[in-house]
């Protein structure tokens, strides 16, 4: 069981269906992130990354109907299918959640210990005087100074370091397996980013849970993350271990991404490096490939063949791109490591 | 520096009324900065600092407590009336959200038409005339007139809001956090975008962002604030080689780089406690109470800002000495 991924997708597809359109945000995705680690999801908005790991959950907007096609299994177990009466014994529970806004994450007029105890009180089936004593470790556990008097305390009066820390507690108050992460520090300044990344490690190692984070920043994702699925307009394009792919980017639209990041050795003054044109919008499948308007190696065929998911010679990593792929192979860059 | 500034705030500060009788949130604090004509400044600080009151005080948005804010020399607090708004029409607004910033219910060309009639331009054919040149010098077609703020992405509403602000012929951009809403790769399309129209039209920019990187490049200064002070300012690079205030140093090095190789082991630097109340802000040095430097006499009086080198002053006893070391007192926490 030691290698049994704790979350394992396979071919994920999302479509979503309102009364007017029929979009498919998600589409044919896997990945999977074992006990201990952390996988990073990156792609900008509209790619899909938080789709595809909310709407297996049964997390999706009322008014919306989902289908799901592919398999999500959690420790060995079917998601997909699941009715909403058993997903809801899961969520919050075995899979926690941190959402990016901590201050519309909780409740406003309740105060911190009764919205962390509540979590134990549901999931754990503890006592109220039990939960609020639970409360009261995980408080401890997030590292919040004066723990006992914060627990009295609303929302409104904490920094929003504090209140993001107060939303880790209450994921982690149903002991969850894995913790979903979307965008945890963006609403957050990078001083204080950088304490809540160092939480994160800390109680993914202290726990031995799969964690997954969902970000933008890929500074974020070199500092915590072991693996990498980087998400392009309903599509993963390259999936492997962080180091490889952050200094080793083989799609071109993981390497135009990568490229853009202002590097401090880039002269001030000096133009921005970035992508031309604009991120497709959501609509029916693309025959193609998404990016091929964008891409510079592009050719005439990458507009109606879906470029498949394959290895790169000589790595782990793998990669929707079969030109890129050719021309490692060719040229022999994709063997240096 | 032979160049007057378009732009001089002078000891500038802003404070809001608190619930409490003689309790006032001190935003921004005694604070001088200057602009020139051509130059992109960067302005940097958690949030909470007092960055976006300072750029929202400079064009009138709030209102100044004490201090004045020079426009070609003349001073805009002293202005009444038509004068004033008149002057106060040469320094534009770029707000961080392109998705409130514009009415939905015009089309793009009303909206850019409207700041056109404010701006005095009379003739219906030289506005449309003005509104095709403004939506070419942002990069949009010039359909992009007929269309509905709703009908865009970001980074257009964005080039539309920025094509807004252009139409009165701006000497000075406050520019708010103006491409944190857009997407990565539309990022550097709207910065370069900045980069220029600072050339073209010789107008100066005060870019306040929270992404340093992002500052580093386009600014040739930076200012950096922390609870209403600067208390940091000089060239980007030299400032980002070599901050020189114990807060420079950890705000820059909080930055995680996108490099596992060197991010995987590193410590994050940490501070002691949180940012202190902007209502009772600390005597003295107002970064004291977190300072891994911190002496008796730093709450004694605020420190005057030190020159280290030519054009670059830190407001801390010991900038010099921290200049001369080049190193971060952060540095121990970054591992090998």
């Amino acid at each position: 069981m030691q290698h049994d991924a704790t979350l394992k997708v396979d071919n994920l597809t999302v479509d979503l269906l309102t009364s007017k359109t029929a979009v498919r945000p998600v589409d044919g995705v896997s990945y999977s992130v074992r006990k201990g680690e952390c996988l990073a999801i990156v792609g900008e908005s509209g790619s899909g990354k938080t789709v595809m790991n909310f709407a297996p959950l049964g997390l999706m907007p009322a008014g919306v109907s989902t289908e799901l096609s592919g398999s999500v299994k959690f420790n060995g177990r079917e998601l997909i299918g699941l009715e909403d009466g058993e997903l809801r014994h899961i969520r919050g529970k075995s899979i926690g959640f941190i959402f990016q806004d901590p201050m519309s994450a909780l409740n406003p007029v309740r105060r911190i210990g009764r919205q962390i105890a509540e979590m134990a009180e549901l999931h754990l089936g503890l006592s109220p005087s039990a939960a609020e004593a639970r409360a009261l470790e995980l408080i401890k556990l997030v590292g919040i100074p004066d723990p006992e008097a914060r627990l009295r305390q609303y929302p409104h009066e904490l920094s929003g370091g504090l209140r993001q820390r107060v939303v880790i507690a209450i994921a982690l108050a149903g002991e969850p397996k894995l913790l979903i992460a979307d965008e945890p520090t963006t609403a957050l300044d990078v001083t204080v980013q950088a304490q809540i990344l160092r939480l994160l490690k800390d109680l993914r190692k202290r726990l031995d849970m799969a964690m997954i984070l969902i970000t933008h920043d890929m500074g974020v994702v070199a500092s915590s993350a072991d693996d990498i699925v980087v998400m392009y307009a309903a599509r993963a394009v390259e999936r492997g271990p962080v180091e490889e792919v952050l200094t080793q980017p083989r799609h071109p639209y993981t390497r135009a991404l990568i490229n853009a990041i202002p590097k401090s050795s880039d002269t001030v003054g000096t133009r921005f490096r970035g992508l031309s044109g604009m991120p497709p919008i959501l609509g029916a499948p693309n025959p193609g490939c998404a990016f091929a308007p964008r891409c510079d190696l592009a050719v005439a065929e990458c507009r109606h063949t879906r470029p498949l998911m394959s290895q790169a010679t000589h790595s782990t990593v793998r990669f929707a791109c079969p030109i890129a792929n050719t021309e490692s192979e060719i040229h022999g860059t994709g063997t240096c490591s | 520096m032979a160049q007057a500034p378009v732009l001089k705030v002078e000891n500038l500060s802003t404070r809001f009324k608190t619930g409490q009788r003689g309790k006032f949130v001190h935003a921004v604090d005694d604070v001088s900065i200057e602009l020139r004509s051509g130059e992109i400044v960067g302005l940097v600080g958690e949030s909470g600092c007092g960055k976006s009151t300072l750029g929202r005080t400079i064009v009138g948005l709030e209102k100044a407590h004490t201090g004045k804010v020079f426009l070609d020399g003349v001073e805009l607090n002293r202005l009444n009336g038509r004068e004033a708004r008149e002057r106060r029409r040469a320094v534009q607004y770029v707000f961080q959200d392109p998705y409130s910033s514009l009415n939905d219910r015009q089309t793009i060309g009303e909206t850019i038409e409207e700041a056109l009639l404010i701006g005095g331009l009379r003739s219906r054919e030289e506005r449309a005339a003005q509104i095709t040149k403004l939506l070419d010098q942002v990069g949009l077609a010039s359909v992009v007139k007929d269309r509905y703020s709703r009908e865009l992405s970001g980074g257009q509403r964005q080039r539309a809001a920025i094509a807004r602000s252009l139409a009165v012929n701006p000497r000075v951009l406050i520019c708010d956090e103006p491409v944190s809403a857009l997407d990565l790769s539309i990022r550097a399309q709207v910065m370069n975008l900045f980069l220029d129209l600072r050339k073209e039209l010789d107008v100066a920019i005060l870019f306040i962002a929270h992404d340093l990187g992002l500052v580093r490049q386009a600014s040739s200064r930076v200012y950096v604030m922390y609870l209403g002070k600067i208390v940091e300012h000089g060239p980007s690079q030299e400032l980002y080689d070599n901050p020189s205030h114990p807060y420079s140093q950890f705000l820059l090095s909080s930055v995680p780089e996108a490099d596992p190789t060197t991010e995987r082991d590193r410590e994050l630097p940490m501070l002691a406690g949180e940012l202190p109340s902007p209502v009772d802000p600390p005597s003295g040095c107002r970064f004291r109470t977190r300072c891994p430097l911190v002496a008796d006499r730093c709450s004694l009086h605020l420190p005057e800002p030190a020159t280290v080198s030519p054009a670059h002053s830190s407001a801390c006893i010991r900038a010099r000495e921290m200049h001369a070391k080049r190193r971060s007192i952060f540095v121990e926490h970054r591992a090998a």
